[in-house]
């Protein structure tokens, strides 16, 4: 088959006589369209990430232990505790005694936000709230009535519809639980993890709560457990069942609650967006090829009237195309991973949910890459087609 | 001395119809071409002379009538037996010389040989002809470095490359000068006359008639001469 030599005979004297800005356009164009359809892609899933990143680190876990659906709490917390960390591919757990606040006073201010007693310890192994400080200080194990309040609780955030606004460290709060008792809680510090479900949390000391509700005392509404390796949940999850750790035991993803649902419309959206475009860079590969093979319609006209096949003439415009493709391809995976990855590392997008940076799948990625190739090699296929159909003296006079 | 038939052509029409105009370009020539004739065709504008050419070196196929080339009846030829007679048998040399823009000298004369025949002897068979022809200095230049005059060369040592049986010329002399011209017609009479390739030519100079050992003169699409 001596005639096969001849598509990649002239794709070479092409690449290395044709006109190198024409080159270098289409190559171009070819990357733009390959990021294009990576780059919404990318930006969801740093969203999807960065989500699900805080979920973890500032609100559930890995694991969410709750009680059973007939308990209101966790009985022998500690005991549970100490079986949870024994559990292979346990990282650390931490327990949450939520308060029964019926409200809370700042000043003139009367609100209600959910009061977690912790061990302060204990919390720093399982969630990043004590980085997330935006003034004052952590928690200390024997503090007996200092308070951490989210951003949102300070007003810092708008979304609060209640907040105590200007509120700032050192202020009191006064704390009435439902069976009435109250306590004035001297604010410690304040929290700010950018994910707006934590934000709207405060903390206090197992040590304050035991002088408010010293029944709670080893009875937790909620225990987080952190894994070594992410992923494992379900290992875990089984090996904390086989262990008889008791309750009602859920993965993070249970908790992810709203950003669940918006996970799931990024999802779509993204789908909806990588249709779209892979649709423009089709038509843009098309328009490209096309404008190229039409401008050589009269050397295709001289090829067929030489004798060489439509065949060869196709595969000339095919390989044409997967040679721009993939050149565009490499130069979009150069300015996407040299420039706009690292630029949006340096300057991330700051969402509700957490600051989201992007994120590259690998999978998408070939997928995509392989969609520009696919794309280019029917742009390339349709045109080369159309072109030999046309009456070959036509084509040598350029008609 | 020419005398077996190599193209036999009887009652051949070619009617083009474009934005419902009939043009009725060939109305019923007949003609022989022998093996080592120097064809010339003449006429004036419109007279049909490129129309006849691309139905004799199968760019086109006519409306009715038959073309018979080496014994074969070519116009009930499919597509791919006719490109295949093309590359192995006919040889094209066009007005505008058509030559490939990205490719040299000597990789144009190349091309219709990589069809067939290997990589180094597609190379030695390029040169030589493009010795022959004269411009063997131009091996590596892109047509856009050669004059007219060595353009047209290079056209017709590609035309030769496959050792065609037939030599087609459309107005090879148009584009150039008076000396260039000449010296492409003594190359065709060489070709012709030392070689014996058969050569069919669309020519309005009167003067390269003169190169002619058949001569045809067409109007309105019908023989006018034919001696």
């Amino acid at each position: 088959m001596p005639e096969w030599r001849i598509p990649f005979f002239l794709i070479l004297r092409h690449l290395r006589r044709g006109s190198k800005w024409t080159l270098a356009l289409i190559v171009f164009l070819m990357a733009i369209a390959f990021v294009n359809m990576v780059f919404a892609s990318s930006l969801f899933n740093g969203i999807i990430a960065t989500s699900n990143a805080n979920v973890i680190e500032t609100y559930a876990g890995n694991i969410t232990i709750y009680p059973n659906a007939k308990d209101d709490f966790i009985a022998h917390t500690d005991k549970q505790l100490t079986k949870i960390r024994a559990v292979d591919g346990v990282k650390a757990a931490a327990a949450h005694y939520q308060l029964p606040a019926a409200s809370m006073k700042f000043k003139n201010i009367k609100s209600t936000f959910r009061l977690i007693a912790i061990d302060p310890d204990d919390e720093t192994r399982v969630t990043n709230i004590s980085q997330k400080l935006i003034s004052g200080r952590y928690l200390e194990p024997d503090d007996n009535d200092g308070i951490l309040l989210g951003a949102q609780v300070t007003g810092n955030e708008e979304a609060a519809t209640r907040s105590f606004k200007g509120i700032k460290v050192g202020d009191s709060v006064k704390v009435t639980l439902q069976n009435n008792t109250e306590k004035n809680f001297i604010v410690r510090g304040i929290f700010y993890s950018n994910y707006i479900e934590a934000d709207y949390q405060t903390f206090t000391t197992i040590k304050a709560m035991q002088e408010v509700a010293p029944y709670l005392r080893n009875q937790a509404s909620s225990i987080l457990v952190t894994v070594d390796t992410p992923g494992t949940e379900t290992r875990v999850i089984n090996g904390l069942k086989a262990r008889g750790v008791t309750g009602d035991i859920h993965p993070w993803q249970d908790s992810a609650g709203l950003m669940k649902d918006v996970t799931k419309s990024f999802v779509s959206i993204d789908v909806i967006l990588s249709l779209v475009a892979t649709l423009i860079a089709a038509v843009t590969i098309f328009i490209v090829i096309f404008v190229d093979i039409t401008d050589k319609r009269s050397q295709i006209g001289i090829m067929r009237a030489l004798g060489v096949r439509p065949y060869l003439i196709h595969a000339v415009y095919v390989l044409q195309s997967v040679v721009y493709s993939v050149a565009g391809v490499l130069l979009g995976a150069a300015m996407f991973f040299g420039i706009l990855v690292p630029y949006f590392v340096a300057h991330p997008f700051a969402l509700p949910m957490g600051n989201a940076h992007l994120v590259v799948n690998a999978g998408n990625f070939i997928l995509r890459a392989e969609t520009i190739l696919w794309v280019a090699v029917f742009s390339g296929l349709i045109p080369a087609v159309m072109v030999t159909r046309m009456n070959m003296l036509d084509e040598i006079r350029g008609k | 001395m020419p005398s077996e038939a190599i193209i036999t052509v009887t009652d051949l029409y070619k009617t083009y119809v474009t934005d419902e105009v009939r043009v009725e370009a060939l109305k019923g020539v007949s003609l022989d071409i022998a093996r080592g004739d120097f064809f010339i065709i003449t006429g004036r504008n419109g007279s049909g002379k490129s129309t006849l050419l691309h139905q004799l070196g199968l760019l086109d196929r006519p409306t009715s009538g038959t073309l018979i080339l080496n014994g074969l009846d070519v116009n009930t030829m499919s597509e791919r037996e006719r490109a295949a007679i093309r590359v192995r048998e006919l040889g094209y040399i066009f007005q505008e010389y058509a030559l490939m823009a990205e490719l040299t000298a000597l990789e144009n004369v190349m091309l219709p040989a990589m069809m067939t025949r290997p990589m180094a002897e597609c190379r030695a068979r390029a040169k030589e002809l493009l010795d022959r022809v004269g411009v063997s200095h131009r091996l590596h230049n892109l047509p856009r470095q050669c004059s007219g005059g060595e353009q047209q060369k290079i056209a017709i040592a590609r035309s030769l490359v496959n050792g065609p049986a037939v030599i087609f010329a459309d107005e090879p002399t148009a584009n150039l000068d008076s000396i260039a011209a000449q010296g492409i017609m003594e190359l065709f009479r060489s070709l012709n006359s030392d070689e014996n390739h058969t050569i069919v030519m669309i020519t309005h100079e009167q003067d390269e008639t003169t190169y002619a050992t058949k001569l045809l003169n067409l109007a309105d699409g019908l023989v006018d001469t034919y001696a």
